[in-house]
């Protein structure tokens, strides 16, 4: 098991309204892991991630980065994020500037890095989302994936250790979906931990290492996607189970058994290449 | 929006935003130092041909474009130059062509084209992050530039939000008649005031979370080979500036 990176203690959160979007939440999240947070609308999301970079302060209980809470002086902040970087869930309330290279480069200027470094750092993010035609082109033309592709590009510029992305799918068509995940797996194979709220629970068991569960703004479960989703009372509150668990349970209901040395098909790529090797066994046993 | 259009498709979008400005600039000056209003015409019609010849705007958009201001410019220049004379008798009302005026009127009115040319010329070939930067690098206060690009940011997403809440509201018959029409309309403001001041709420936190501590950081623009364009900018342009005064 890696190091803790990010972790929260008994934090509870109320927005000025009176509002509990936090109720005494314990977790922790590893270096280089990959993490779903799950949960219906209203359900403590965004507000956790708020608290992931420091913009909300718990009112109860605290955070801390490493083993150490955090410092919540100027100094400490700029410390934070810029090692975790958050992305929100809409676009048009994050881009600034009316050019995309610009945009980009509002992270890494805040950083106080010099300009070459800034112009090298927007030019790699933008390729990294497969954003680097656009780079001139004013924001206000884009569609709302490429949008969402800028933002990202946008925190990817800083260079975190950690990055939260804030239902990053909702918008996108599958295409871009699929690029995003490549993104996404490419950003975690080079060590970046990597944190996303999602509705899509078929995403959140193939891609995920661990999921987070939150209720009503409480820790409903935490652990491997396989063990959690499978619960009833997180299957409850989610109102589904991934289509590819169920599959698989179903099959090994009838005897059918797609489990490959233990290891069981997440996505449904994975699913199919399990179902045709068993009837290639068939056929040749 | 067709001036920005324009602004990011010309042939000159390329060419350094300096030197833009420089030209328009020099444009402007000579437009207002031209002794003649002939001369402030000519001013005008060869900024108007640098931008539909050089930049390769379309001279029917760039008629468009002008459309209104040339309309505003026509009324009052009408009205400074016909005024309404009361007689001394009751009722004695006459429309009186003030000729001493007419002199006067034209070197405005010639003035007043040269300037709207020189700055359509920079409108429609520089887009407006451009020539924020530039205007940055004219150390125009911080404050000043940055609201313009948060307000500049913001038209567009606010002329979204008001299309799509119009539709959303003709398509639940909100616009069905003159008195929904209206009520509709409270409604879209009362919604759109809300709106403005959420986003500001989520801007100001998109730039926190972006370790934004005050002032707005962009990248400026990286344009080749400006000096090149920056002195011919200038040369075209003190030679327009000489040649209006010189003229008689
Ligand atoms: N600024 C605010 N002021 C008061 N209450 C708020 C505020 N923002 C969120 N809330 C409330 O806090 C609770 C949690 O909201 P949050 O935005 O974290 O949910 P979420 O899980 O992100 O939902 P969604 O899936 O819809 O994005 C909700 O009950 C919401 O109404
Ligand atoms: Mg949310």
């Amino acid at each position: 098991m890696s190091d803790p990176i990010l972790s929260f203690t008994d934090v509870s959160y109320r927005y000025p309204d009176g509002t509990n979007a936090l109720n005494n939440c314990s977790l922790t999240i590893r270096r280089g892991t990959r993490t779903a947070v799950l949960g219906a609308n209203g359900a403590g999301k965004t507000t956790m991630f708020l608290h992931l970079n420091g913009i909300l302060r718990p009112t109860g209980g605290h955070v801390q980065w490493e083993e150490t809470p955090l410092d919540y002086s100027r100094r400490g902040m700029r410390e934070l994020r810029s090692r975790v970087g958050l992305v929100f869930q809409n676009p048009d309330s994050q881009l600034f500037s009316a050019s995309v290279r610009e945009d980009v480069s509002f992270g890494p200027m805040n950083l106080g890095l010099v300009k070459e470094i800034v112009r090298e750092r927007v030019a790699e993010a933008l390729l990294a989302v497969g954003m680097a035609e656009s780079a001139d082109k004013p924001v206000h033309n884009l569609s709302y994936g490429q949008k969402k592709r800028v933002c990202i590009a946008g925190v990817l510029a800083m260079q975190p250790e950690v990055l939260v992305l804030d239902e990053p799918m909702a918008g996108l068509d599958a295409a871009m979906q699929t690029e995003l995940t490549a993104v996404l797996e490419r950003l975690h194979a080079s060590g970046m931990t990597v944190i996303i709220a999602t509705h899509d629970l078929d995403f959140a068991y193939g891609w995920a290492d661990e999921v987070i569960v939150l209720q009503s703004g409480e820790l409903l479960a935490h652990g491997l996607p396989a063990e959690i989703l499978q619960q009833e009372d997180v299957q409850d509150e989610l109102g589904a189970a991934p289509l590819v668990a169920e599959i698989t349970r179903t099959l090994s209901l009838i005897g059918i058994d797609l489990r490959d040395k233990g290891y069981l098909p997440r996505s449904k790529n994975e699913l199919l290449k399990a179902i045709t090797a068993l009837s290639r066994q068939e056929k040749t046993s | 929006m067709l001036i920005e259009q324009s602004a990011y498709t010309n042939r000159w979008r390329r060419v350094s935003p300096a030197a833009k400005g420089t030209f328009s600039l020099c444009g402007m000056i000579a437009a207002y130092a031209a002794a003649a209003p002939t001369t402030a015409c000519g001013v005008a019609a060869i900024l108007c041909a640098v931008t539909v010849l050089g930049a390769g705007i379309p001279p029917v958009r760039y008629l468009r474009v002008a459309a209104p201001a040339l309309l505003f410019l026509a009324v009052s220049v009408l009205s400074l130059a016909v005024s309404l004379k009361i007689g001394a008798t009751a009722g004695d009302l006459s429309l009186h062509l003030a000729r001493t005026e007419l002199e006067r009127v034209a070197h405005v009115c010639g003035r007043s084209l040269g300037g709207l040319a020189a700055l359509l010329f920079l409108a429609l070939t520089t887009p407006l992050s451009d020539i924020i930067s530039l205007l940055r690098r004219c150390k125009l206060p911080d404050t000043l530039l940055d609201l313009m690009t948060l307000c500049y940011r913001t038209l567009f997403v606010l002329s979204e939000t008001v299309h799509e809440t119009i539709t959303a509201q003709s398509a639940r018959m909100g616009h069905a008649t003159m008195t929904r029409s209206l009520r509709s309309l409270g409604g879209m403001i009362a919604n759109l005031s809300v709106q403005v001041w959420q986003r500001s709420q989520a801007l100001h936190l998109a730039a926190l979370a972006r370790n934004n501590d005050g002032a707005l950081r962009f990248l400026e623009p990286d344009y080749p080979d400006s000096p090149r364009a920056i002195s011919l900018a200038v040369i075209s342009g003190l030679a327009l500036i000489i040649m209006a005064v010189s003229l008689p």
